[in-house]
């Protein structure tokens, strides 16, 4: 009963001009709703694998991230009373003492648009206290030296940190620091950080205070008693475990998949009134040849029928260019300026199926949306008007 | 493959305007043989359009009754008559109405989709119908690609394809030349001596109506004149 694919196909070439523009239009809603959704996938990909569930992140109340947080050795003092704190097998406390700074790194292939980089000075025990961080080429810093390791994501996106090559660090970026180390960390956000060890980092960055103090706890019962410790009059300090303050971080990916979703709504909403009009315009040419389908047998649902999926056609063939298009940055390495820490973070692009599923759905939607007031008007139409001549 | 007789009785047809009623047809009576070719005449805006699609289901009188073979169509819904238009009438108009993106045979297939047939049959009645109208040659030609006369052929093709039991032209021959004119009017001939098809044709040219074996006069909303043609004579073969 409904009339072959053959026929919608060809009658696609027939109004280029008009179905043309509307094939780019959801191609290119396609293609901004599969590179935006998949921005967000790479920066929960990569915030979501971070930190352990025993380790607390310690800073100053009120700050929102490690590089707004300034901690006195005072403070610090207090915090080695935590309970339950993990200790090394020599019998030291788990406690590592960091200082975030940042610097500006030219990206790779681009070396006039330089990013700012999280660098991270460390004290040798903070190897262990991260326990999701794992050096997979060269060695440590050693300490006292001008030596950093640098994160796997980090190398991939910014110049100068290959093994062996030396980078400028440093408040006034002059302080020569030599790559000995690489390390990965389940490619999460530490992973695009740099990290030397800590009197040479608050040296060169002219800091003489620790930003943050990671604590490591001996088991997940341990965690609520410390942290309300630390957040107690005894050391009035703030503290969260470092899965919970990255997922906090994650939250702007959730205001980025929102605004996507708003803007992909408006965008969707304009496509579909441009397939709209491009099916009437179809609907208007074709009058006396719906009139005649309509003589020789064919039904009103059969028309309705045959205009939506001409306009679905449309729209799938263009999801699938714009797919096709956003292929193209998938996997592209990028980085985000967090606006908490001001530091970047460098992900990867990832398409994932439920993007690609997410995209088809809504192509289907906007041609079957637009389609439905022509097709109607298909329907309606008066089939011994539209017969006779003129 | 044989047809089915017309009978109109007292049918009226009138359309509405701005509230006001204009009537077209106004109580005709029309009677019409199976296997008859009767050609109707009568000036423009007589009506005589509105009549044919009156028998061809397209719509429905205002009164009085329109019975086609074993259909009485003023009884029949629209999605009724839709279903016995596919099966019982072949439409062909003065504007052919092919499908431009659609080669002949696609054209032709058609009225078909709307069959349960397989693909081999439905090749098989397009091809024979394209060989009855003589263009078999012309298969896979778009209707750009053709002259008016050939685009005429395929509509016929077309109307024929589903074997109906009364074609209906509305000034098939209108908007061709005389050669050409005579050709389809030929092919009329065929379809009726050959196929016992019932026809029913609209012309405005005398010479047309010759084509048929009785020619009815539509003014006023009536049928107020008939004669014969030669043809039923049997002058023409
Ligand atoms: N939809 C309509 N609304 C109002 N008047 C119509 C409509 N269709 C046809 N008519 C009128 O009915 C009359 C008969 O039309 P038609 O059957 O096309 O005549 P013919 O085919 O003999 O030229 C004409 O006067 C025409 O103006
Ligand atoms: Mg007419």
């Amino acid at each position: 009963m409904i009339l072959p694919l053959s026929y919608n196909w060809r009658n696609l070439f027939v109004r280029k001009l008009s179905t043309g523009l509307t094939f780019i239009v959801v191609a290119v809603i396609v293609l901004v709703l599969a590179v935006l959704l998949s921005f967000a996938a790479g920066i929960r990909a990569s915030l979501v694998a971070t930190g352990s569930p025993l380790n607390l992140i310690v800073l100053k109340p009120g700050a929102t991230a490690e590089s707004t947080s300034i901690l006195q050795p005072e403070e610090i003092a207090r915090v080695v009373q935590t309970p339950g704190v993990a200790r090394q097998a020599d019998g030291a406390l788990m406690i590592s003492s960091e200082v975030a700074v940042q610097s500006a790194i030219p990206r790779l292939g681009q070396r006039d648009r330089p990013a700012n980089v999280a660098i991270r000075g460390v004290d040798v025990l903070a190897y262990a206290v991260h326990d999701n961080v794992r050096l997979v080429e060269g060695r440590w810093p050693d300490a006292g030296k001008m030596e950093v390791a640098v994160g796997r994501a980090a190398q991939k996106r910014f110049a100068g940190l290959r093994l062996n090559e030396s980078i400028a660090l440093g408040r006034l970026g002059n302080r020569d620091y030599t790559v000995v180390g690489v390390f990965e960390a389940d490619g999460g956000a530490l992973e695009s950080e740099v990290w030397g060890p800590r009197p040479q980092i608050q040296d060169s960055f002219e800091r003489d205070v620790v930003s943050s103090v990671v604590v490591r706890l001996g088991g997940p019962a341990d965690v609520e008693p410390a942290v309300a410790y630390i957040r107690s009059a005894a050391v009035q300090l703030d503290a969260k475990p470092e899965t919970e303050y990255y997922r906090e971080l994650t939250a702007k990916t959730t205001e980025i998949v929102m605004l996507t979703s708003v803007l992909i709504g408006i965008m969707a909403v304009g496509a579909a009134f441009a397939v709209a009009n491009t099916m009437y315009a179809a609907v208007d040419g074709r009058r006396r040849e719906i009139a005649m389908l309509r003589t020789i047998g064919f039904s009103r649902g059969a028309v309705v029928l045959s205009f939506v999926i001409e306009s679905v056609l449309i729209c799938t063939l263009a999801c699938v260019f714009g797919l096709t298009a956003s292929v193209g940055f998938n996997g592209m390495r990028q980085d985000f300026l967090s606006d908490t820490t001001w530091t970047v973070l460098a992900y990867e692009l990832r398409l994932t199926p439920g993007i690609v599923a997410w995209a088809f759905a809504l192509s289907v939607v906007v041609g079957v949306a637009g389609a439905a007031a022509p097709a109607l008007r298909a329907a309606r139409l008066r089939v011994i008007d539209a017969l006779r001549k003129a | 493959m044989s047809g089915a007789d017309i009978e109109l009785k007292d049918v009226r047809k009138a359309y509405y305007k701005d509230r006001l009623e204009i009537p077209v047809l106004d109580g005709l009576d029309l009677a019409i043989r199976s296997g008859e070719f009767v050609v109707l005449m009568g000036p423009s805006g007589s009506g005589k359009s509105t009549l044919l699609h009156l028998v061809g289901g397209l719509d429905s009188p205002t009164g009085g009754s329109v019975r086609v073979g074993e259909a009485r169509l003023e009884n029949m819904n629209e999605r009724e008559l839709t279903a016995w238009r596919s099966r019982h009438v072949g439409f062909i108009f003065q504007m052919y109405h092919l499908v431009p993106v659609l080669t002949a045979a696609q054209n032709v297939e058609l009225p078909l989709l709307l069959y349960r047939m397989s693909s081999g049959e439905r090749r098989q009645r397009v091809t024979t119908a394209l060989d009855v109208v003589g263009l078999s040659d012309r298969m896979h030609h778009r209707p750009n690609q053709l002259s008016g006369g050939q685009e005429q052929r395929v509509a016929i093709a077309r109307a024929i394809v589903t074997d109906p039991d009364v074609i209906l032209a509305d000034e098939p021959t209108g908007d061709l030349d005389a050669r050409t004119s005579e050709e389809i009017l030929n092919l009329m001939n065929l379809l009726n001596s050959e196929f016992k098809k019932t026809i029913l044709m609209v012309t405005h040219d005398p010479k047309a109506a010759q084509h048929g074996e009785r020619i009815v006069h539509l003014d006023k909303g009536v049928l107020h004149r008939e004669e014969l043609t030669a043809a039923r004579a049997g002058a023409r073969a």
